[in-house]
């Protein structure tokens, strides 16, 4: 609850009483939440990892729904990758990816979801990316499957991995100009960015899929015969 | 940058050249890049003698660079895919071949790409569901099920048992429907023509049953957040019944046939083969991984819906190749029998959906009867479940591909910020191109069926 509840303008949250409101609570529910899992709380690791790295790398940690999130500083990603691999017996990459979080500060997240198959553990690490410096250091010396994820995050949300050894697009053609996953990036898409083949055999190439979407008449596969009125 | 195929018959001349730049890229990448084979042979040869497994699949196993001399032409680039029948999709493979060996291989995904994270940023989590059963469209009910897992685990919202059951035995059913098309479609690419024709008679049962579950056969949308949209009739019941007797029986006559069959054992064996150490490096997921001798199954790993209060076992193999991957696939097909049977037994009477009217739909006996359920039922679709703000949770389930996750992050609107699909398909593909480097090109197509990628899925 705001601090100025006596002020004469209703905070906003009161403003917009009704049942389905969306709830603008802090995070909570991580104690009772009845899918949690007992993998994904992993202290003694997080100690670890503080204990040899020190406080300037191993960022605050997070847990909601039994869930660690701990956030690294991003240089030294590879780093604590490398120390979770050799050291915490960490030897699996299950996810990897990238967050938008348009408007807030330290716009890009990068999340790293590593698994330790015999002591049964997941944790989450987690870089923030700043929108004027998106490099990144790569995962893919430790480890090797981090090559797609980091290049499905480039595609889509324009990250650059430094020393990816193949840092192409991974869904979208190399002519495509844009990084759709951005909330920036209009969900029809940029009429242009990317041709389809004509509709007819001698016909244009379809410029825009959603022409009608954008105001303009969608191009026709036929054109139906002309009728005479005589 | 290597010679770029030409197709006389297809020259588009001054016309437009679809996407030149892309295809540019691949061919410098395959000329660019360290294949795995290389780094086997100089492993091999930094071992000593070299060890015969890493070379067997090499015509000259000296190490020279072959491009010096290539009197005889050996050496072209292949173009596999993206529309051909063997890549169970639209899956491209550039590769490149010297004689009949792969020597390095660049896949090219993308060409279903949709876009499906980003279309999950602007609907409500209960009407991204559709969207989930095009994902995996061999087994859309475990989608459904991941989906509504990870929405229930960001939002914290309770499933009540039966339909914990329920959502048990459906995803086990989709287990064995989507090997069912594993088992059929590789014995086609191998030859096999009436296989095919005996496991989806099996798959047609399989349809009848989410036909009369959930009115749709392939498509189903059938589980919802909070619990499923309706209960199993006593029809639905008895199909499913004489499904997992039929399906036992037929399921021997299978192995009967194949176990030991000259053919599909030569086709398999040998082909394809990963250690532990190189499944683990890739990040293969699922029976690939457990074919390696990895005994990672989430039913196990993280147990979720009812898995713990089960007995079954989660088989693995130690060889890694094609022929362990079948032998371990045909096991946990007789082990989703074994769970969907003891899941019949155990099912509880009650409700099969939350009873919280801003967590799950009401019935629609409260929607037709009551102003109130009809209130909830239309503010349920337009607003939904809302998730506080700031949280986020990963849940992944054990789909018949692997470990299939979402990972949501919610800012406190009925709409997730970023949906992150965790897709099993796309790891193993990525893993699938080391995997192809060294082998033969006939192998390729045996290579993809036991991999069981689905490009649905891979391209999001």
């Amino acid at each position: 609850m705001p601090a100025d509840e006596s002020s004469n303008a209703p905070s906003k949250s009161e403003a917009l009483k009704f049942h389905y409101t969306p709830a603008d609570t802090a995070i909570s529910g991580s104690e009772d939440n009845p899918h949690a899992k007992a993998t994904t709380h992993n202290p003694a690791v997080i100690n670890a990892m503080t204990e040899s790295f020190g406080d300037e790398v191993i960022g605050p940690v997070e847990t909601y729904a039994n869930e660690d999130t701990v956030y690294v500083s991003k240089d030294r990603i590879a780093d604590v990758c490398r120390f979770l691999k050799e050291e915490q017996g960490f030897n699996y990459l299950a996810d990897l990816g990238g967050i938008d979080r348009f408007t807030q500060e330290g716009r890009f997240e990068v999340f790293y979801n590593v698994v330790n198959m015999e002591a049964k553990q997941r944790l989450r690490l987690k870089v923030r990316v700043d929108e004027d410096n998106l490099h990144v250091p790569t995962v893919t010396s430790v480890y090797r499957s981090a090559n797609w994820n980091e290049r499905e995050a480039y595609d889509m949300l324009g990250l650059i991995f430094d020393g990816h050894p193949d840092l192409r697009r991974m869904y979208m053609p190399e002519d495509f100009e844009y990084y759709p996953l951005r909330k920036e990036f209009p969900q029809l898409g940029v009429p242009g960015s990317l041709p389809l083949p004509p509709q007819a055999p001698d016909g244009e190439l379809t410029m825009d899929p959603f022409a009608a979407a954008h105001g303009s008449k969608p191009a026709k596969s036929y054109n139906e015969p002309e009728i005479e009125d005589e | 940058m290597a010679e770029a195929p030409s197709f006389p018959g297809l020259d588009l001349g001054d016309k437009f050249r679809f996407w030149p730049k892309h295809n540019e890229k691949i061919y410098e990448r395959l000329e660019s890049k360290h294949a795995w084979i290389e780094e086997k042979r100089a492993a091999a040869e930094a071992a000593g003698d070299g060890s015969p497994e890493a070379l067997t699949t090499q015509p000259s196993g000296d190490g020279a660079p072959l491009e010096a001399e290539d009197p005889l032409d050996h050496q072209m680039t292949l173009n596999i895919g993206p529309q051909h029948p063997a890549t169970h999709g639209v899956l491209r493979c550039v590769v490149k071949l010297d004689g009949e060996t792969i020597e390095k291989a660049v896949l090219d995904i993308g060409y279903l790409h949709r876009g499906i994270e980003k279309l999950a940023e602007h609907k409500t989590y209960q009407e991204f569901m559709p969207y989930t059963d095009r994902m995996d469209y061999l087994s859309p009910y475990s989608n459904n099920v991941a989906w509504c897992l990870a929405v229930e685990k960001l939002a914290s919202i309770d499933v009540p048992e039966r339909a914990q059951w329920i959502r048990m035995i459906m995803c086990e059913l989709a287990r064995i429907s989507s090997h069912c098309l594993w088992l059929g479609v590789g014995l086609m690419d191998a030859g096999a023509v009436s296989g095919f024709l005996w496991t989806f008679q099996q798959r047609e049962d399989i349809y009848s049953i989410f036909d009369e579950v959930a009115g749709a056969r392939f498509t189903v949308s059938h589980s919802r957040i909070g619990g499923v949209a309706s209960d199993l009739s006593a029809e639905a019941f008895r199909r499913i019944r004489a499904f997992t007797e039929s399906f036992r029986t037929e399921l021997g006559r299978w192995e009967d046939f194949l176990n030991r069959n000259r053919i599909w054992v030569d086709r398999n064996k040998d082909v394809g083969r990963i250690t532990r150490e190189e499944a683990l490096e890739l990040g293969m997921t699922g029976p690939n991984l457990r074919g390696s001798g990895v005994d990672y199954d989430l039913r196990r790993f993280e147990p979720y819906l009812k898995y713990d209060e089960v007995d079954f076992n989660v088989p693995t193999r130690e060889e890694g190749d094609c022929l362990a991957r079948y032998f371990l696939r045909m096991e946990e097909m007789r082990e989703s029998v074994r769970i969907i049977e003891q899941c019949l037994e155990r099912i509880p009477e009650g409700p099969i959906r939350s009873d919280d009217a801003k967590q799950a739909y009401p019935s629609k006996e409260e929607v037709y009867y009551s102003m109130e359920g009809m209130i909830h039922d239309f503010m349920y679709t337009d607003v939904g479940t809302v998730a506080p703000k700031g949280a986020h949770a990963y849940h992944a389930i054990e789909s018949p591909k692997g470990e299939l996750g979402f990972y949501l992050t919610s800012d406190g609107t009925g709409r997730p910020a970023r949906m992150r699909v965790n897709a099993p398909s796309f790891t193993n593909l990525q893993g699938m191109e080391y995997i192809m480097e060294g082998s033969l090109v006939a192998d390729t197509v045996v290579i993809i069926g036991s991999i069981d990628p689905v490009m649905g899925e891979a391209d999001k």
